[in-house]
């Protein structure tokens, strides 16, 4: 059913004119949502759509391509820093100073995408790991950051529009969003995508086919640094307040969680993943208050565990859920979703 | 010169808890090329249980401390035997994803129990009693942490080399399959492995909590421990000790005559360096991969 | 285009009609009920600081239970954002437009706080009482904003002052976290050593991911200091100390509020913390000044779970909130969020738990305006976590 005829089919970006049509209606919804829903949706919308940016660009270097980074808060932190010190202090307007700051994301990508030629598996994983540590250490450390002090995001204006409230940075966010993934998309159907794809296959038989494994890998990490580049310049002005603090290991390691869970090597399962974990991440405190299991907790709690210690009851459900997931359908959610619909299609058999 | 070598003195005694956390870290990938980010928080939840038999139950030390271990091993191999097993199909992504969520669960379930405030372990070493040579000064529990690391190193090492099991153990490392057809129970090995390496956690978590103890003491000890693994080669537990000392008394060395603002990230800078010249650690083999 | 006209009439009168029960009435309070928000690590690393806000519900409880105010009674949404900023803007931002909160208490942590101050002052919600001392709050003042937590440096001033005039010390070292609360016990201690024509021997900074300590101390002990101040966490407290004491480096030990739990500081340190003389915001748990004494026993012993204990985060929950219980009293039975500001404008001399707590009307140029407190008073660890009072209540601007 998903046969290839030629390559143009191969390369294009919508398979029919029935997928042009329900991705047509879906970016509708999505520019109308906030018409209808709270503020507070809207914030959790900008939240999730933030991550699922640095997710695909993650997703690039560890499903693609094979590599594996611990260190994309790092990428996320320069993103930040870079696109509020650009505004502030070089007096830069925003849709210039994002892309340069996810320029500068990408420039650390492409360096620490050098030593990644010769490191694979942990070796790689304690590099990358040690890169995010460093970054937010150094920019704890020096007065043109702020320090740990943080810094302050300035507002955003885009000629007349001044954006401060969540609702027009949503639709700004939105539109990024989309233009970054239809990027990705076509990146990967391309000539670079099918040698970032030889290279995690067969890194060696691709250098024999003529791939240059020192082009296309370092370009791997910088595309994917510069996602994550982006995606942190824009968290900046969600939270409007950032400090090294925020951009911790378990920020990296999240990122990776949201890749793996999702599905490695596909673009929809990087945006459930990010969908799904985020929500996981900002709703699972209130876990309390569902009834009777909350209540259940409670009782629980209160004979075998401490009340105190109660809401760390999220990170058993997080990390349960975590591990079914990967227990039962290594391919993650978009393993779940290819079954769900071989089920329907061949069902009653 | 006497700062010197208190410096050195003072890196070894650091390097100690690395080295046992690197240990544990080897053994398990050693056999199922999985790093286990659960680590730490496997050795977390058995200080902790430590901590609960000591204080609520009043047992004695040495009875207390012998529990602790048998529950470090019943952990170790019922996670692997219960969870690390069941995954279909798995990638080693996969598994380093499954070992993130125990990790969560497991601290999730310390911190249920214990709560956050800090906490210390009675203990019959005080922590912060201290031999002196001249003025040079070394804290007893930290020479009690070094035996403890130069003693499972060798004992481990003797075992993985001489003993049938770890001989086996070493067979299912290198080639799985082969190892099935001649007759070694493969799964069994796994579960073993785990246990051992639940074991040597447990004792780098003990030696850390009559200093202090709360739900997120293992983080730092845990990565240091990686990061020194992956120096010395990820499957070599000499290089793991070997390099765990040196990124101590590097870190100390750094700490005092350098900068002390970046002595905790030194270690990973140095780690980035070695790997540029050795990929695959200071004391493995380089591994070459064909097509 | 009449008909048109007319349409929009109606429309714009059914819209101000649907907005008007929310003109009349404030947001978050009913007839029976004050809604009051708060948000605190009860997970993630700064956990030990969730007791802040458990402290806090216990004592609205005990107001409720002692007929609340004014006839309302005090719903308390507290939740946990496990001190990572974008979980506490995404919690503030689920209870201020779902549920209405008329005012917000505490809140643990300075990212955290500063993710929302500037949500919170655009929609004019009052917040009182953040439980951290950072400048950030005052500086510049903030309508909406009333900070009940002293200023750090000006603890530091304190002790320094205490070490040189009372103790005869010359040679003081500092140790602190390399973060804003660091940054300013430092900054107190060197203008206060700058006053007396003195430098700081060492200044050693400590990352919150640090666990090896020995450089840091070593560095300290090479200063040869006679004086410590510590400015870090209570983890890294304890082990400064212990590991003096392995070196056999014994200067005296100064710290701030932070490390004022002397219980638990006894506990953790096994004993070692004997001697050391801390800085305090509030008379100590565990004294016999009788307002402590009626909270012990009425709101701790009853409402606490069996596992807290009385220590000083928990206390503090109260302590910070005490003002703001007292601006709701004197409000009367008709709240609204302009009464409730200019009553808390008009608090002075208001004596609770902690130091006197002062309120002048909003001046964006004084930050006493809007910081309530600037006094404290030193104690010394005794035997078996017990203190002895060093000096009065003294002012430290």
């Amino acid at each position: 059913m998903d046969m290839k005829r030629d390559y143009y089919e191969d390369v294009r970006l919508f398979s029919s004119p029935v997928v042009v049509f329900w991705f047509v209606v879906l970016i509708g919804a999505l520019y109308i949502f906030p018409l209808f829903a709270e503020n507070y949706y809207v914030y959790v919308a900008n939240y999730i759509a933030i991550n699922i940016i640095v997710a695909t660009g993650l997703n690039l270097l560890v499903g693609y391509t094979g590599q594996i980074s611990l260190g994309h808060a790092g990428f996320f932190a320069i993103g930040a820093y870079g696109t509020i010190i650009l505004m502030a202090k070089a007096g830069l307007p925003f849709l210039l100073a994002l892309p340069c700051a996810g320029l500068v994301a990408a420039g650390f990508g492409f360096l620490l995408g050098l030593p990644a030629l010769r490191l694979e598996g942990p070796y790689l994983a304690i590099a990358t790991l040690g890169f995010g540590l460093t970054i937010t250490q150094v920019i704890g450390r020096m007065k043109l950051f702020g320090g740990r002090e943080g810094l302050h995001a300035p507002n955003i204006t885009i000629g007349p529009w001044v954006i401060d409230t969540d609702k027009e940075f949503y639709v700004l966010l939105i539109t990024l969003t989309i233009f970054l993934l239809l990027f990705m998309r076509n990146l990967i159907r391309t000539r670079v995508g099918r040698a970032f794809i030889a290279i995690r296959d067969a890194d060696i038989a691709a250098s024999t086919m003529g791939v240059n494994i020192l082009y296309y890998k370092t370009l791997a990490f910088a595309v994917s640094a510069f996602y994550a580049g982006i995606g942190g310049g824009l968290y900046a002005f969600v939270l409007k307040f950032i400090e090294p603090e925020i951009f911790t290991l378990m920020m990296s390691i999240m990122f990776l969680a949201m890749v793996v869970v999702g599905g490695l090597g596909s673009m929809m399962g990087s945006i459930a993943g990010a969908t799904l974990l985020c929500w996981l991440d900002l709703k699972l405190r209130n876990i309390l208050d569902i009834p009777y299991i909350g209540d259940w907790l409670e009782q629980l709690s209160k004979t075998w565990f401490s009340i105190t210690g109660v809401s760390n009851i999220q990170f058993i459900v997080f990390g349960t859920i975590m591990i079914l997931i990967m227990l039962f359908e290594p391919l993650g959610l978009f393993g779940v979703w290819i079954r769900t619909k071989k089920y329907w299609r061949t069902w009653p058999f | 010169m006497t700062d010197l070598i208190q410096m050195i003195v003072s890196g070894i005694a650091t390097g100690s808890s690395y080295a046992l956390m690197g240990i544990a870290m080897v053994i398990i990938y050693k056999t199922s090329e999985v790093p286990n980010f659960a680590q730490g928080e496997m050795a977390l939840i058995s200080s902790f249980f430590a901590m609960m038999l000591l204080t609520s139950f009043n047992l004695n030390v040495y009875l207390a401390f012998s529990l602790t271990f048998l529950f470090a091993v019943i952990l170790g191999c019922f996670l692997e035997f219960a969870i690390l097993r069941r995954a279909k199909e798995p990638n080693v992504l996969g598994m380093i994803v499954i070992t993130i969520g125990i990790e969560m669960v497991i601290l999730g379930v310390v911190s249920w129990k214990f709560g956050a405030e800090q906490k210390t372990m009675p203990f019959p070493i005080d922590p912060y009693d201290s031999l002196f040579i001249g003025d040079i000064f070394l804290k007893k529990l930290d020479v009690l942490t070094l035996a403890a690391a130069l003693f499972l190193m060798a004992v481990l090492f003797l075992f993985f080399r001489f003993s049938k099991l770890g001989l086996a153990m070493k067979a299912t490392q290198q080639n799985s399959v082969a190892a099935r057809i001649v007759g070694v129970r493969t799964n069994g090995i796994l579960m073993v492995t785990w246990g051992i390496s639940s074991l040597v956690g447990s004792v780098a978590g003990l030696l850390i909590s009559p200093t202090i103890m709360h739900p997120y003491m293992m983080w730092d000890p845990m990565l240091k421990g990686f990061a020194a693994a992956v120096m010395g080669g990820m499957t070599s537990l000499p290089g793991a000790v070997v390099a765990a000392y040196m990124l101590g008394i590097i870190e100390n060395l750094f700490g005092g005559y350098i900068s002390i603002e970046f002595k905790t990230v030194v270690a990973f800078v140095i780690i980035v360096a070695v790997l540029c010249f050795k990929p695959s650690g200071l004391f493995a083999r380089h591994y070459v991969k064909k097509v | 285009m009449k008909k048109n006209l007319m349409l929009l009439v109606f429309v714009s009168l059914a819209f101000v009609l649907s907005l008007a029960p929310t003109l009349f009435a404030e947001v978050g309070v009913t007839d029976k009920e004050i809604h009051i928000g708060q948000w605190g690590p009860q997970t993630g690393p700064a956990a030990a600081w969730g007791s802040v806000a458990r402290g806090t519900g216990a004592y609205f409880q005990w107001i409720n239970d002692n007929g609340g105010i004014h006839g309302r009674k005090i719903v308390y949404h507290m939740f946990d954002d496990g001190y990572n900023p974008a979980k506490t803007m995404a919690g503030v931002k689920e209870l201020q437009e779902g549920t209405g909160i008329f005012a917000w208490a505490c809140g643990v942590g300075t990212s955290t706080g500063m993710a929302v101050k500037d949500y919170l002052a655009q929609n004019n919600v009052p917040w009182v009482g953040p439980a951290a001392g950072s400048l950030n709050w005052v500086n510049p003042p903030q309508k909406n904003l009333f900070a009940v937590y002293p200023l750090y440096d000006g603890e530091a001033k304190a002790l320094v002052k205490y070490a040189i005039e009372k103790m005869g010390k010359k040679k003081v070292a500092v140790a602190y976290l390399n973060d804003e609360y660091g940054k300013n016990g430092l900054r107190g201690a060197q203008e206060e050593l700058k006053a007396h024509g003195l430098a700081t021997v060492a200044e050693v900074s400590f990352e919150a991911g640090d666990s090896d300590l020995n450089p840091h101390v070593m560095k300290l002990k090479q200063s040869d200091a006679d004086m410590v101040l510590i400015w870090t966490t209570v983890t890294h407290a304890a082990k400064i100390v212990g590991t003096s004491k392995a070196m056999k480096f014994e200067p005296q030990f100064m710290s701030t509020s932070t490390c004022s739990d002397f219980p638990l500081m006894m506990s953790i340190t096994k004993g070692i913390w004997e001697g050391v003389i801390c800085a305090t915001f509030g008379e100590l748990p565990d004294s016999d000044f009788p307002l402590i004494v009626k909270y012990k026993k009425e709101v701790f012993d009853k409402y606490a779970a069996k596992e807290e204990r009385w220590g000083v985060f928990y206390y503090s929950g109260i302590l910070f909130v005490e003002p703001m219980i007292e601006a709701l009293k004197k409000v009367g039975p008709d709240l609204t969020r302009e009464k409730f500001i200019t009553e808390m404008e008009k608090i002075k001399g208001f004596k609770g738990l902690g130091a006197e707590v002062n309120f002048k009307p909003f001046d964006k140029n004084d930050m006493y305006s809007r910081q309530g407190t600037s006094q404290t008073f030193l104690v010394q660890c005794l035997a078996e976590g017990k203190a002895k009072k060093l000096t009065e209540w003294m002012d430290i601007k």
